[in-house]
């Protein structure tokens, strides 16, 4: 529990240690330092950003409840495993990497069976390293079959329908290797598959297994100063350096719309959802760009995700295997909640490397450990799991009951105000929703609102105002009259003794 | 005497080249000084309540972090470097201005800052999120103005062409930040050598 809360409190404490001398800049150059960050309450573990950027204190939405290795599962322990996949009937695919092999195991974690070989021509046929694997809403499994260069397509059964190798194309170079290592599977079963080695994105191939394109490559990014430095330096030193190339996905899910969600190694900008033409349309409405931890030390690094899961509602989840915490988003990219972490405490993991929903539970791949933690609601997550649903689907007086429940279990989740403040606008109450909204810090809403509130107070006390203010204009008026009026006989009777 | 007084910030900032040549040569400087302090002064409380009192849709600073002593010193220590940077700089330069008049100047150039930005404060309660440009155009306009005003300002109080006007507001600038960094050197230092001592009592103490 305290491992979760230190990174702010390590924050903290280096910046009391210069207390003096960060002030002192504040003071010199305008900034106001730190803020008092709000300090966790020792019954919450876990935390989620405020509008400020400072870390607040929120109650657990996931607790770890059971712990799965494979001895336990009477498998053998796994070795390595790559990648988890839970299928439409909640059936758990596990890929062994290590031993070559896929683990099934229904939705209650009894072993189903182990896919070691299938037959390939008459002849019996094994994997070699693979690093992931997909499984249709039929139950097909595809597998990065990353050792052997290709993708194993088997059906329900295991017997095998398509080997997808050596791609042809005149995109390709022609001693490109293919090394598939991540992939999904969309609707019409064409194959996304993310190989080592390629900067163009991902690699689409149609549902005959042919290559047809490269998708969503992620942009060249650079710093000024290693463009000065390239500008600079002759043909033989450019030749020695590295080349400016996209960075490379580390994985990516398929919602079930067919909108690909994508991670990449990056420090920000992390996060893609790629439509059919690869453009990204994630939207970023919160109050951070969703990438993970906002506050982190220098000697911890940001973020490093490897991996994504996208559920319904546009709700998706991201790990991070710097610290080994998932944080999941709402469609808006308002983060909900965060949970896990490194350690070696039931519910911490060592090197975690992918992670599913199995309905609300989710279930961590630890590749290192060879272990499966899973992790269910409380009932703060159920409720804002459900919340968030509701809005989504836009039943907003559900919504506004759930979200008044979830902030009753924590008031520090502001974006969940401004989902009350929505069904309160639609009600007609202005006022009470622009509170609302300014808690949230929704200044978009909050106008909407505003601007029905002052027609709606223009209206009522136009009448009463404009008559008083004529009424005033009138009694001036008539004073005046009334003041010339007598000045001018003073002025007259002054005239007549002159005269 | 106490109208003129008053009347004179609107006089200059419609009439700025008139305007600071009568403050340098032809009135009382006593009187203009307290009206310098007055307007700064004005200043300083109009940050304070923009920070405090502005409308949410253009207030963003964080309500946690107000400090309204600390806002006063935002506003006081710049000026106060501003001065005292320009002064330093002038005096190698041939400037005609002595530092009070240099304040004078500088602190009259505010006054459109003031005289924009405090009725704005209320303003922006009743505005919408399309209606915040109007806000920010008037914004941009008292600082431009205020701007246009110190260069005005620094070019008659010590008689410089217009562009030797600009280099030293430049130089000024940069004057600044070294006499930042000089007072971060110093006070880190005293700080240092306060906690030298204070470890070394202790441990005297501490011994005996």
């Amino acid at each position: 529990m305290a491992r979760m809360a230190r990174l702010p409190i390590m924050a903290r404490i280096s910046i009391h240690t210069r207390k003096p001398l960060i002030l002192l800049i504040a003071c010199l150059l305008g900034v106001t330092a730190g803020g008092s960050s709000s300090d966790a309450a020792e019954t919450s573990s876990s935390y989620n950003y405020s509008f400020w950027g400072e870390t607040v204190a929120a109650p657990d939405a996931y607790e770890a409840s059971g712990l799965y290795d494979g001895v336990s599962l009477g498998t053998g322990s796994f070795k390595a495993p790559n990648d988890l996949h839970v299928a439409k009937d909640g059936a758990i695919y596990v890929l062994d990497s290590g031993n070559n092999r896929v683990v099934i195991l229904d939705s209650e974690f009894r072993l189903v069976r182990i896919v070691e070989a299938f037959e390939h021509d008459g002849a019996p046929d094994a994997f070699n390293n693979p690093q992931g694997l997909f499984v249709t809403d039929d139950n097909h499994l595809y597998i990065a079959d990353t050792g052997n260069q290709r993708i194993v397509h088997l059906d329900a059964a295991d017997k095998l329908i398509r080997i997808i190798d050596h791609p042809q194309s005149e995109l390709l170079a022609d001693n490109f290797q293919f090394q598939p290592a991540r992939l999904v599977v969309d609707k019409a079963n064409r194959i996304y598959a993310m190989a080592t080695g390629v900067f163009d994105g991902f690699m689409e191939f149609s549902s005959d297994g042919t290559f047809t394109s490269f998708i969503g490559a992620n942009r060249v990014t650079f710093s000024p100063s290693e463009y000065l430095w390239k500008m600079l330096s002759t043909r033989a030193q450019k030749s020695q350096m590295v080349m400016f190339t996209p960075t490379e996905f580390t994985n990516l899910d398929i919602d079930s719309d067919g909108f690909l969600y994508a991670t990449n190694g990056q420090r920000s900008d992390n996060v893609r959802k790629l439509n059919a033409q690869g453009n990204d349309i994630l939207r970023k409405k919160g109050y951070f760009p969703p990438e993970g931890d906002v506050r982190f030390t220098t000697t911890d690094g940001p973020t490093r995700l490897v991996d994504v899961d996208v559920t319904d509602s546009d709700m998706y989840s991201i790990l991070d295997s710097s610290r080994g915490r998932i944080f999941t988003y709402n469609g808006d990219g308002y983060l909900m909640y965060v949970f896990g972490g490194l350690g070696n405490q039931f519910g911490e993991f060592d090197t975690p490397t992918a992670i599913d929903r199995q309905g609300d539970d989710f279930l961590v791949l630890d590749k290192a450990l060879g272990e499966i933690t899973l992790f269910r609601t409380t009932e703060y997550g159920r409720t804002l799991n459900e919340a968030e649903r509701s809005y989504f689907s836009g039943d907003e007086e559900q919504a506004y009951a759930l979200y008044e429940k979830t902030i009753d279990m924590n008031a520090n989740l502001e974006y969940a105000y401004s989902g009350i403040g929505k069904a309160l606008l639609r009600q007609g109450e202005y006022a009470e929703a622009m509170k609302y909204f300014k808690r949230s810090e929704d200044r978009n809403h909050y106008s909407k609102a505003f601007l029905l509130y002052r027609k709606q107070q223009m209206r009522e006390y136009f009448p009463a105002v404009m008559t008083t203010l004529i009424a005033l204009a009138a009694i001036v008026v008539a004073w005046r009259k009334y003041r010339n009026l007598k000045g001018r006989r003073k002025v007259s009777s002054i005239e007549q003794r002159v005269v | 005497m106490s109208r003129e007084l008053f009347k004179y910030p609107f006089y200059l900032i419609s009439h700025p080249f008139n305007g600071f040549w009568e403050l340098k040569y032809e009135l009382n400087r006593k009187a203009s000084l307290v009206s310098a302090f007055v307007i700064l002064f004005l200043l300083a409380i109009t940050t304070v309540l923009q920070n405090q009192y502005s409308g949410f849709l253009v207030n963003f600073v964080n309500p946690n972090s107000l400090n309204s002593f600390m806002e006063i010193v935002y506003v006081l220590l710049p000026v106060l470097f501003w001065c005292i940077a320009n002064w330093s700089l002038t005096t190698l330069m041939d400037g005609e201005g002595k530092f009070v008049e240099i304040f004078i100047s500088t602190c009259f150039a505010f006054f459109p800052v003031v005289l924009i930005q405090f009725p704005w404060i209320w303003l922006s309660n009743l505005i919408s999120l399309q209606e915040t440009s109007f806000y920010y155009f008037f914004i941009n306009l008292s600082t431009i103005w205020c701007v246009f005003l110190l260069f005005i300002g620094n070019m008659t109080v010590h008689q410089y062409t217009p562009s030797k006007t600009i280099l030293t507001m430049v130089l000024s600038v940069v004057a600044i930040g070294f006499m930042a960094f000089l007072c971060l050197l110093f006070f880190s230092l005293v700080q240092q050598i306060i906690a030298f001592i204070s470890t070394i009592y202790q441990e005297f103490v501490l011994r005996s």
